[in-house]
């Protein structure tokens, strides 16, 4: 029973985070005022990659991308979606915390055996983002662990459809706005695309992937975006009963994302450290702060 | 366009692919790169056919030559079109790669770029319009459908030829032979 929902969640993950991929182009386009390609995209490129001929530079380079990938996908396990949470019982927040550096660390293994400076430069930017973005994601999550006296995410969304949203209620407002301003750094959309800057270091630690390994890196894409933006859902907007209902709620968050995507343009890595650990760990402090002396 | 025939789909995933999917790596030769900015952006959208600027050769399947190839960049266009991954379409865009062009008697210009790398098609003009790369890509959607666009194939088959062009121009060539002679029967 468990494997089934396993499966069903994995699929469901994929397809949304699919459709965002074929929804952030479209929407990019329309803001650009151009007509943009067909939704699909994303599908007839991975079809295409999945098709092609690729080079691998040694063992490591396979086996880091397929750990990368494999990190995303084990998150989706802990995070509930609607009702399915096939491993409710166990972990919860910390497991989350713990796995979310499988995926840059996957990338770098993989990346060092190419021997490409412009991977070597998008590798330590994404360590040196990670480093920046981890400091207020921690505050946030114990603002949220603090708050509800507990690490397990279905109890969370339990507690927060008794109740108000915590997004809605005043102790965690300052927390949720500070996973907003942190939320293109997790999921390395616009403001902090740093990481792969096509123009600047030829798409980073993409460089040299090629056929099936761009494909795997597509999907791991479509898999982070979901887990970063599923998380919020869950922690801020009180989850949901039924996915439909969550997967509309993600929609909302994804677009407001995309629209900061299509507007900002990009900051240097200086200029993203200093700008993550002011604003939206000062946020999450205030919010820790408040936190404790509510409860 | 028949992207959105499911049969087709099924029948041919890989050819459909190809065919809806061009990355394209555009090589900035000569003044040809200058009708590239309209094509991919508001006036003339790229991306509703699938045409999409990538930033490095080993995730491209179409190698895009705009404008006279120098003996120098010659190094670099074999070396980019080598690192792409098979099925790889070139296309020679101007008419400088076509016979040299306006450039035809310059000492340091490289006339037929067809000996030194197996190209696909060409836009012929100086300079072709932006409609015309989308017209190359119909074309090339008609090729790829008859699977003609075989220029990878060409290449691995007659790299002796190729390669023996390369080094004529060139001199003796810093990397290794693509495809090694032991490889063949």
């Amino acid at each position: 029973m468990i494997v089934l929902e396993m499966l069903i969640l994995v699929i469901l993950a994929l397809a949304i985070g699919v459709f965002f991929l074929g929804l952030s182009r479209k929407i990019m386009s329309r803001i650009h005022w151009r007509y943009g390609p067909p939704i699909t995209q994303p599908i007839i490129d991975i079809i295409k990659l999945f098709n092609q001929d690729s080079v691998s530079h040694g063992s490591l380079f396979n086996f880091g991308i397929i750990l990368s990938l494999a990190g995303s996908i084990v998150m989706v396990f802990f995070l509930p979606m609607g009702a399915m949470c096939p491993m409710s019982s166990s972990g919860g927040m910390l497991v989350i915390l713990y796995i979310m550096l499988l995926g840059p660390l996957g990338l770098a293994l993989s990346g060092g055996e190419a021997a490409n400076p412009n991977i070597s430069i998008g590798i330590s930017r994404k360590f040196i983002l990670a480093l920046s973005y981890e400091v207020p994601l921690l505050l946030i999550f114990l603002a949220v662990m603090t708050h509800y006296g507990t690490i397990s995410i279905v109890e969370i969304v339990k507690i927060q459809s008794a109740n108000l949203w915590s997004f809605a209620s005043l102790p965690l407002l300052l927390s949720g706005i500070a996973y907003l301003l942190i939320l293109p750094a997790l999921l390395g959309e616009r403001p902090f695309e740093l990481i792969k800057a096509p123009q600047e270091i030829s798409s980073g630690p993409m460089a040299e992937y090629g056929g099936k390994f761009l494909a795997l890196a597509t999907l791991q894409h479509a898999f982070h975006t979901f887990v970063g933006i599923s998380l919020f859902v869950n922690l801020f907007l009180g989850g949901a009963s039924n996915p439909g209902y969550f997967f509309l709620k993600m929609l909302v968050v994804f677009i407001l994302l995309i629209f900061v995507n299509a507007v900002f343009p990009r900051f240097r890595i200086d200029q993203a450290i200093k700008y993550l650990w002011k604003w939206p760990t000062l946020l999450a402090f205030i919010g820790l702060i408040i936190v404790v002396i509510v409860d | 366009m028949d992207r959105n025939q499911l049969t087709k789909w099924i029948k041919s995933p890989g050819n459909m692919g190809h065919k809806y999917s061009l990355d394209v790596v555009y090589f900035c030769t000569g003044c040809g790169i200058i009708e590239i900015p309209p094509s991919i952006t508001a006036r003339w959208d790229a991306e509703r056919f699938g045409v999409k600027p990538v930033a490095t050769p080993r995730q491209a399947n179409l190698f895009l030559i705009t404008g006279y190839v120098s003996v120098k960049t010659l190094k670099a266009v074999i070396r980019t079109y080598e690192q792409m991954q098979e099925p790889k379409f070139a296309v020679g865009f101007g008419s400088c790669p076509i016979n040299g062009g306006m450039y035809w008697d310059s000492y340091n210009t490289v006339n037929h770029l067809d000996k030194y790398i197996p190209i696909d098609g060409w836009i012929a003009g100086c300079m072709p319009r932006p409609e015309a790369i989308f017209i190359a890509v119909t074309h090339l959607w008609t090729l790829i459908d008859k699977e003609i666009a075989d220029g990878y194939k060409r290449y691995r088959d007659k790299y002796k030829y190729y390669r023996a062009n390369q080094e004529k121009v060139l001199g003796e060539l810093e990397w290794p032979p693509l495809f090694p002679e032991d490889d063949k029967k």
